[in-house]
């Protein structure tokens, strides 16, 4: 599904060169429900970036679902991201003043048809994370994992490829952060994809597999110190 | 229908943002309110200047006594038009016939006890034909009351209005310079003369009584209104009037003309020209002030999308492409410029009647909605292309991470 070969990522700051990633390889299968694990500033918010397809590598392959993401263009990653990605972030990013059901919604607007049963499949999603009741609330009348559960609706809503978590429970205390990793638990139990991003060792007790990035680089199982 | 689905986006997003929203309403609307009240005073005045023109007669000649370059009637004093010459002038060929006429400005009138002063024309009978304007009430001077020098006179309705109040100044007595008057007609409502005076604030009397009795000048003629067949021939004419009264007046080729020759088409001229510097002073304004809504428009808008850069990050991280950034906030813009330009036609309109209301030529007419909801919609695409470009443009990961 995902395969990763040698990427990396450098950013220039000036005269200073920066290199983030440093030769990344990593493979995803179908129906993995994968963390990867890192403290901050090893890289992990880039490598979501590029999974994401929102950024890219500076070297190195990436293929996703068969596509080579280097060889597509703007428009191009919008659709990919459109239809095969589901983004769940640790801010939430709700717009505000605006309903729950119209915040799952959001990235069906911009599918390439807009499905009729849309709204059917919204309220359906937002009932199965438990906010059946809520679905005409605005992001302001709800509390943090609420939130996150409208989020993960709104990852799901376009019934993507995989969903890519970054750091979902980072703002959220202990007892939320449990109900929403149970909501992942059950999306694999379901056979979905997910790409999980964290440093918290919990969560990623949740994945089947545990990948560590360390100083720009992947390793499975636990990383040297 | 992703189109429709964007556009209710920026609906909403206009509707959530009222203080924003009102402010750039407020801008344009001001600009349209404008450029709406701008267009319909100029279409006033152009209906104002096509009615003086009208008013002067496609087919008239004037011949005024007195050179120089005054405009307006030439007063009693300055007459030197002589009889020999209005005969030579009725004989030339298209001509058929000449309207001698006196002048006197601002002669004291009295009726009772209310005083007041206008212009007082001494006419012939034909008068009437020649400016196609007779009594409306009442009879118009005859040729007896030339021949017998009667002291009767047709009132302006202006004048009338000032004397009499509501009595009906028919048979009624007045003094024009002490000299007792009756009213024998009202005059025919006509408005403004070419001149931009009214044409309703007068008095005539009869010719002969003009010049032998109140104005002392009988042999000569202040004004003349020459009426040509065939309005065509008008220039042609006028330069054969030219050159008889310079040949009667002996005027030798270093002097200059002793009279003025205006025709319809040089009233024409005179008007446009002095009305095309306000016209495009006008304009100016008119365009400029939607401009600067324009430029409120894109600073506001600006400033949302720095405000709004999250939001921005988090469509382009769901799919949205760059066009469908740029679509939303044109569309925002265009919304928020066109239902400003609708509250601005709106004030616009109420604005022109409040000015109708004080007297003030005015025309309302489709043509401003029109223009305003055309330069609402390219002010929005002009001023708002910058700001959804920009928009477009951010780094959706940067943009995310606000």
């Amino acid at each position: 599904m995902i395969e990763l070969k040698n990427i990396t990522k450098s950013f220039q700051n000036g005269t200073i060169k920066t290199d983030v990633l440093k030769g990344v390889t990593l493979t995803v299968q179908r129906g993995e429900f994968i963390a990867i694990m890192g403290s901050s500033g090893n890289g992990k918010t880039t490598l979501m970036n590029i999974l994401g397809c929102m950024l890219k590598a500076s070297g190195g392959s990436y293929r996703f679902d068969g596509a080579d993401i280097e060889t597509l263009d703007g428009d191009q990653l919008s659709e990919l991201r459109n239809k095969k990605i589901g983004f769940v972030f640790q801010a939430f990013n709700l717009l505000d003043g605006t309903s729950a059901l119209d915040n799952v919604l959001l990235p069906l607007i911009y599918a390439d048809e807009y499905p009729s049963d849309a709204k059917e499949r919204a309220v359906q999603l937002l009932e199965s994370v438990g906010l059946g009741d809520r679905i005409h609330y605005n992001p302001n009348e709800l509390s943090g994992g609420q939130h996150q559960r409208v989020a993960i609706a709104r990852a799901l809503v376009n019934e993507p490829a995989i969903i890519l978590a970054d750091e979902p429970t980072g703002n959220l205390d202990s007892e939320s952060s449990k109900e929403i990793m149970n909501i992942f638990k059950t999306l694999h139990s379901q056979g979905k994809t997910i790409i999980l991003i964290t440093h918290n060792r919990n969560d990623a007790g949740y994945a089947g597999r545990i990948v560590f990035l360390r100083d720009g680089k992947i390793f499975e199982g636990e990383a040297p110190k | 229908m992703k189109a429709m689905k964007i556009i209710g986006v920026s609906s909403k997003s206009i509707l959530k943002h009222k203080m924003r929203t009102f402010l750039i309403e407020l801008a344009i609307m001001v600009g349209i309110a404008t450029l709406t009240v701008i267009v319909s005073l100029t279409q006033g005045a152009n209906k104002l200047i096509m009615k003086r023109i009208q008013n002067f007669g496609p087919d008239a000649i004037m011949v005024h006594s007195g050179g120089g370059k005054m405009h307006g009637p030439s007063a009693v004093e300055q007459a030197n038009l002589t009889r020999k010459d209005i005969s030579d002038i009725e004989s030339i060929a298209g001509v058929k016939f000449a309207s001698p006429f006196q002048v006197e400005f601002d002669m004291p009138l009295k009726y009772g006890n209310q005083f007041t002063a206008t212009s007082v024309i001494g006419v012939e009978p034909d008068w009437e034909d020649a400016w196609r304007r007779g009594a409306s009430k009442g009879r118009f001077i005859d040729y007896s009351d030339n021949e017998q020098l009667s002291r009767v006179c047709v009132i302006g309705t202006t004048t009338a209005k000032e004397l009499f109040g509501k009595v009906n100044p028919i048979g009624e007595n007045i003094l024009i310079e002490n000299v007792s008057f009756r009213v024998i007609g009202i005059l025919e409502k006509r408005g403004q003369s070419p001149s931009g005076t009214d044409f309703d604030d007068l008095i005539l009397i009869p010719f002969t009584t003009a010049s032998r009795r109140l104005m002392n000048q009988p042999l000569y003629t202040s004004m003349l209104r020459v009426i040509v067949a065939d309005p065509a021939q008008a220039k042609d004419i006028a330069g054969t009037i030219k050159g008889i009264l310079r040949k009667n007046h002996r005027l030798a080729s270093t002097e200059e003309d002793d009279f003025r020759i205006t025709t319809a088409e040089q009233v024409a001229k005179m008007i446009k020209s002095t009305s095309k510097i306000l016209g495009i002073f006008l304009w100016l304004i008119a365009v400029i002030s939607p401009m600067v809504g324009g430029i409120v428009l894109m600073n506001i808008m600006l400033m949302a999308i720095s405000e709004r850069k999250r939001e921005i990050g988090l469509r382009r991280a769901m799919g949205a492409k760059k066009k469908h950034i740029i679509f939303q906030f044109l569309s925002e813009s265009v919304i928020l410029t066109v239902s400003g330009g609708i509250f601005g036609v709106g004030v616009g309109v109420i604005i022109s009647i409040f000015i109708r209301h004080l007297g003030k030529p005015i025309s309302i007419t489709w043509q401003p909605f029109v223009i305003a909801f055309l330069f609402s919609v390219l002010i929005g695409l002009f001023f708002g292309v910058y700001p959804a470009k920009k928009a477009a443009n951010l780094d959706p990961v940067q943009a995310l991470n606000q």
